[in-house]
């Protein structure tokens, strides 16, 4: 037993207090957000209705207060008002707020446990993708002839605003979300993340954000794309209140997030996992979450601002006050350039975690991909501007950022240089995983060398705004960054579900979702070069064939992700059971049993080697040291507590 | 599980989730149409600079608040945004000699571009307000314009751009009126081949939004539509 | 300076392994029909260029795609070689390990080497024709058009010919043309298709860019940033005539008030 749980074991036992805390669950979650918001609208109804900015202010307020009801009601205030009256939360408590052994429940609840927080998060972002992808099914089928009259152009702006930020929200957390709190701590050999309840607090905020996304619906819509530029952001109706809301409660979900999977990467690993040891893709979650940590602070600033230019007349934004657009553009992209590596970065390396089990190798090149990616996160930071090179704010900055973007290709291509050096002369076992890392070579190139191109200050003169460059980021977010995070899905699953995945439907999901993927955006390319704008109602005969195309590969996409969708609900309630280990990988998280018990570790593991040792014996030591080993250690890097092997 | 069983459950999947992304899509496109088309009345023929075409006349109105527009007695969601009525779906016929006569009953103040205080793409380059025919207005003075324009490529280019003089901020309500006596604006403009266009208001009258064009100016129905040529 | 003979040998005998060598012809494959692809799509898509900074763009887009052939080339062939030679055909795990290779210094170090020239390469190509582009304008006085967007039309004016102010923009061809920008509300963006230039028109801001059109024709200038509703709405055509009939035509547009002050 690990001291921890001597402690816990010691505590003395409950008085019985708390008993609010364990009826509190997504519905009393709900119904206390309804009546804050509901409050909150009355009481600024009467009194600014009639005043400048009313309708601004009045959403904003209930937006306010609907997230503030719906975290008091979900119990996200029980441990720091427990605090304020001098007593902290019991050992019962915590078990309760672990979720110890309750059922389906605890996935409705203030639940700290980073195993029911990863699969919220995975439902909330399969969540977010249905709706966004709906989004996405209505604009293709908007522009599938030139006019087609489908939607107005009112219509059609809000949606593509919604469909933009609920895609962007979803990829932020659709690989540090899921994976990052359910696979993280156990592959460190960690008992749960270093702050659970900032865990359930991080999750619970992204939840309170969705209902405020989806509001601006109802109110006019996001008119502005999801960059919600100013001052078109200025003039929109208050479906912008809930956009600049949304990023508002994101930015702190994100950021309690980012401080928690840090610290816990940084602090909790296990004995003897040196950072050499350490599995690449916490390296990836990591290096995610921490460029969020600098990046969202600026949306949330940018939205600040507008909030206050749209319900204060502040006019930080607006020429004629004194305000100017470009403050707006350069705070937007301070956390929009990181913001893609944000999404990318954990996708790939994903992937490039995968790679080595489907192909029997050890990962080549450790210390080079972790190079590559220090280097991507430091140079993200330095490209912004490159959003910028038309807007005609200092112009002769443009040649310097045209610098530091063309320098981010070059530990973006070592990270290939990482995964194809794995693949070569591997055993290359074809399952859905390792196929989600060929499709992720195929597309992720294709994106980055339009990026190329884009960073080219002349070039970008002539496609900037340009379907080109829709195309180019869907290649880079959703061709390298959801594929990536589906292989992910198809890898952990038996980890997360204690089942297989239905092979058969994934594979006609897989084949849909890339071929119909490569062929709605290869035929946006195509209408992108020839002058086609973004986010354009209707448009020239001469974009038609490239649009039809467009809509017929999306419509395969939205087939494929139906079957996927199908492959993952039916497998997880009734597919095969999965063995603790079934694809022989050596990662710490296989080395628990199916179901994970709450702490994931009776005894924590000592680390004696890095999981990639393929081909090499076991475990993987110098020569020199192998004769060491204790005859008949496990297979796995797992050593038990008494195994204490000599190392460095 | 057998294969029948989950083919069945992916087509029940597909098929639920087509209805569902339809059904998201008939509501999307059902809140985004206009009123009803108005279509020009043609009546004979007249003689123009391109010989002697079909004469089509189109009457409209441009209110100060929701009451007389498209919107319903009530004056639908936003009675107090000003609106073109009867209807912003507008359809004329191709070759044809175009007339409109819009009735103006707001009142107004400066273009924030002086360039739309004179007509375009009108026969004679004029307008005609109350009776008298003029070739420019007064800027400052300006309640709304009536501004077709579109997509130059692949079809015949059509600008149309007129001013509409505003109504005297402390003009008295006519009798059997909620409104003063309006501007009678009449132009004709000559249309080429079939096209689809759009027109606007190009005076800043979203009042409460920035640069005024908010509000009516950015929503579908009150101070923008389409313009079919057919 | 020669190769040490023992590099050399390791090299070719590297060179010679049935692997290097399917690698070697799948990527040659590859690389030539992408290189195809590159010489005859992109610029092709683009249109025939109106202006040499559309040109230049298009030859930009095209040597960059010859470039990132050979990369994304090798990518792809290391891949697909990888999985046609030794793809495991069973339904299980794999029954042994591949060979236990944890990385290859001279491989990183020519990746990193030629991705950096590669680098230096494009960064080059990209400061010298930002270069000629800003170069284009020097040279003839240009003429001055002011480019004035609003929600959702474009209107230009010519300050140099008398202030006249049209909904389409007429240029003579083979003349420099500089275009001030700015808009009366939101952010536009001044894009004119054919001949590859681009601006943001911002509200209290007047931003600058110039072109020379080469040939003659009518064009489209889109706007390139959502501005709003209509914003598929806001184009504009461009007329590129010769001098002689941008001469007439500005004669003809001059508004009679112009026309009665004194020629300067």
């Amino acid at each position: 037993m690990s001291e921890a749980m001597v402690e816990f074991a010691a505590a003395p036992p409950s008085t019985g207090g708390g008993g609010l805390l364990r009826r509190l669950n997504l519905l009393t979650a709900v119904a206390g957000g309804v009546l804050f918001a509901a409050i909150g609208w009355y009481i600024s109804h009467r009194i600014m209705q009639l005043g400048d900015f009313g309708s601004d202010r009045v959403v904003t307020i209930t937006l306010i207060c609907w997230a503030l009801g719906f975290m008091v009601g979900i119990g996200a205030f029980a441990g720091p008002l427990r605090w304020l009256l001098g007593r902290d939360q019991e050992h019962e408590d915590e078990m309760f707020l672990a979720g110890k052994d309750q059922g389906i429940g605890r996935y409705f609840r203030f639940t700290t446990d980073h195993k029911v927080v990863g699969i919220q998060y995975l439902v909330v972002t399969m969540v977010l993708f249905a709706v966004g992808g709906t989004l996405a099914m209505t604009i293709r089928t908007n522009l599938i002839t030139p006019n087609s009259g489908f939607l107005g152009p009112q219509t059609y702006n809000a949606v593509v605003g919604i469909h933009g930020l609920v895609m962007i929200i979803a990829t932020i957390v659709m690989v540090t979300g899921p994976f990052g709190n359910f696979i993280m701590p156990i592959m460190i050999g960690a008992r749960d993340m270093a702050f659970p309840r900032l865990n359930a607090l991080s999750l619970w905020l992204l939840v309170a954000a969705v209902p405020i996304l989806l509001s601006a619906a109802f109110l006019g819509g996001i008119p502005t794309g999801w960059t919600g530029y100013a001052p078109l952001a200025d003039q929109a109706p208050p479906g912008m209140d809930a956009y600049t809301m949304t990023i508002i409660v994101f930015a702190m979900s994100s950021a309690i997030a980012g401080v928690n999977i840090t610290t816990t990467a940084l602090t909790m690993r296990a004995r003897g996992m040196t950072w050499s040891r350490t599995p690449i893709f916490v390296y990836g979650v990591v290096a995610s979450v921490g460029l969020a940590i600098p990046a969202f602070p600026m949306f949330m600033s940018a939205e600040v601002l507008l909030g206050m230019d749209r319900s204060f007349g502040a006019q930080f934004y607006v020429a004629a006050g004194g305000g100017s657009p470009w403050l707006y553009t350069n705070l937007f992209w301070l956390m929009g350039h990181p913001e893609v590596y944000v999404i990318v970065l954990p996708a790939v390396i994903a992937l490039m975690e995968i790679t080595p089990v489907f192909t029997r190798k050890p990962l080549f090149g450790f210390n080079v991909a972790v190079l590559s990616i220090v280097g991507i996160v430091g140079l993200s930071v330095m490209v912004w501007a490159h959003h910028m090179f038309t807007t005609g704010w200092a112009p002769d900055l443009n040649g310097s950022f045209m610098l530091t973007t063309e320098l981010i290709s070059i530990p973006t291509g070592l990270l290939f240089l990482v995964i194809i050096g794995t693949i070569w002369r591997g055993r290359v076992w074809t399952t859905l995983p390792m196929m989600a890392v060929y499709a992720m070579l195929w597309n992720f190139i294709i994106g980055g060398v339009t990026g190329i191109y884009l960073s080219d200050v002349p070039a970008d003169y002539a496609l900037h705004g340009s379907m080109f460059v829709t195309a180019h980021f869907h290649y880079t977010l959703m061709g390298a960054g959801l594929t990536g995070a589906i292989g992910a899905l198809f890898y952990w699953f038996p980890k997360m579900t204690g089942r297989m995945i239905n092979k058969r439907a994934g594979l006609v999901s897989f084949w849909l979702v890339q071929i119909g993927f490569n062929v709605t955006f290869m035929g946006m390319f195509a209408v992108g070069l020839a002058g086609q704008p973004r986010r354009v109602v209707h448009y020239d005969h001469l974009f038609a064939v490239g649009n039809f195309v467009s809509t017929m590969g999306a419509y395969c996409i939205g087939v494929g992700m139906l079957i996927l969708l199908y492959a993952v609900v039916s497998s997880w309630r009734h597919g095969a059971v999965a063995p603790a280990n079934p694809w022989g990988a050596k990662t710490l998280e296989w080395a628990v049993p199916n179901p994970i018990p709450l702490e994931n570790f009776e005894v924590l593991p000592v680390v004696i080697s890095d999981p990639y040792g393929y081909g090499e014996g076991d475990p993987v030591l110098p020569p020199t040291q192998r004769e060491l080993v204790p005859v008949g250690a496990p297979r796995d890097p797992v050593a038990e507590d008494d195994t204490e092997t000599s190392q460095s | 599980m057998s294969v029948r069983q989950v083919v069945m459950g992916v087509a029940a999947t597909v098929i639920g989730g087509g209805l569902v992304v339809s059904l998201t899509g008939a509501i999307l496109s059902r809140t985004s149409a206009q009123s009803k088309p108005l279509h020009a009345t043609v009546k004979g023929t007249a003689p123009t600079a391109e010989g002697t075409l079909p004469h089509a006349f189109l009457d409209l109105s441009t209110y100060p608040d929701s009451m007389g527009g498209p919107h319903g007695g009530d004056g639908g969601t936003h009675p107090d945004w000003v609106t073109y009525g009867p209807t912003t779906d507008l359809r004329v016929p191709a070759h044809s000699l175009v007339t409109m006569t819009i009735k103006q009953y707001d009142t107004g103040g400066s273009l924030n571009n002086p360039y739309f205080a004179v007509p375009y793409g009108t026969v004679g380059g004029t307008v005609t307000v109350d009776g008298k025919t003029v070739s420019t207005v007064d800027p400052d003075g300006v309640g709304h314009t009536f501004t077709i324009h579109g997509a130059p490529t692949n079809q015949d280019p059509l600008f149309v751009s007129v001013p509409l003089p505003a109504v005297s901020d402390d003009a008295e309500p006519a009798p059997n009126s909620d409104y003063p006596p309006p501007h009678v604006v009449t132009f004709s403009f000559i249309t080429g081949g079939k096209g689809e266009y759009v027109w606007n208001c190009e005076y800043p009258c979203g009042d409460g939004y920035y640069a005024r064009f908010g509000g009516p100016m950015a929503t579908r129905g009150y101070m923008s539509g389409t313009f079919t040529v057919e | 300076m020669t190769i040490p003979a023992q590099v050399g040998g390791r090299v070719r005998s590297w060179m010679n392994r049935p692997e290097m060598r399917g690698v070697f012809w799948i990527w040659a494959a590859m690389t030539a029909v992408l290189v195809v692809f590159s010489l005859y799509v992109p610029a092709r898509l683009m249109g025939p260029p109106a202006s040499p900074t559309m040109h230049a763009v298009e030859n930009t887009m095209t040597v960059f795609t010859v470039a990132a052939s050979p990369v994304a080339a090798a990518v792809w062939s290391v891949a697909l070689y990888s999985l046609l030679a030794w793809r495991h055909r069973g339904s299980g795990q794999p029954e042994t390990d591949g060979p236990p290779i944890r990385g290859n210094t001279p491989v990183t170090a020519l990746w990193l080497v030629l991705s950096s020239l590669l680098c230096v390469f494009l960064l080059i190509w990209g400061l010298a024709a930002m270069q000629s582009v800003t170069a284009a304008a020097a040279g003839r006085v240009p003429l001055q058009v002011n480019v004035v967007g609003q929600q959702w039309l474009w209107s230009f004016s010519y300050p140099g010919q008398g202030d006249i102010e049209t909904d389409q923009l007429y240029l003579p061809i083979d003349q420099p043309v500089v275009f001030h920008v700015t808009s009366k509300d939101v952010v536009h963006s001044f894009w004119v298709v054919q001949m590859g230039i681009k601006i943001d028109a911002n509200p209290g801001e007047t931003t600058v860019t110039n072109v020379t059109p080469n040939k003659l024709g009518t064009f489209v200038v889109r706007c390139a940033e959502l501005c709003g509703l209509l914003h598929a709405d806001m184009e504009a055509a461009v007329h590129v005539v010769s001098a002689d009939d941008f001469a007439a035509w500005a004669r003809g547009r001059r508004s009679p008030p112009v026309e009665s002050s004194p020629p300067k």
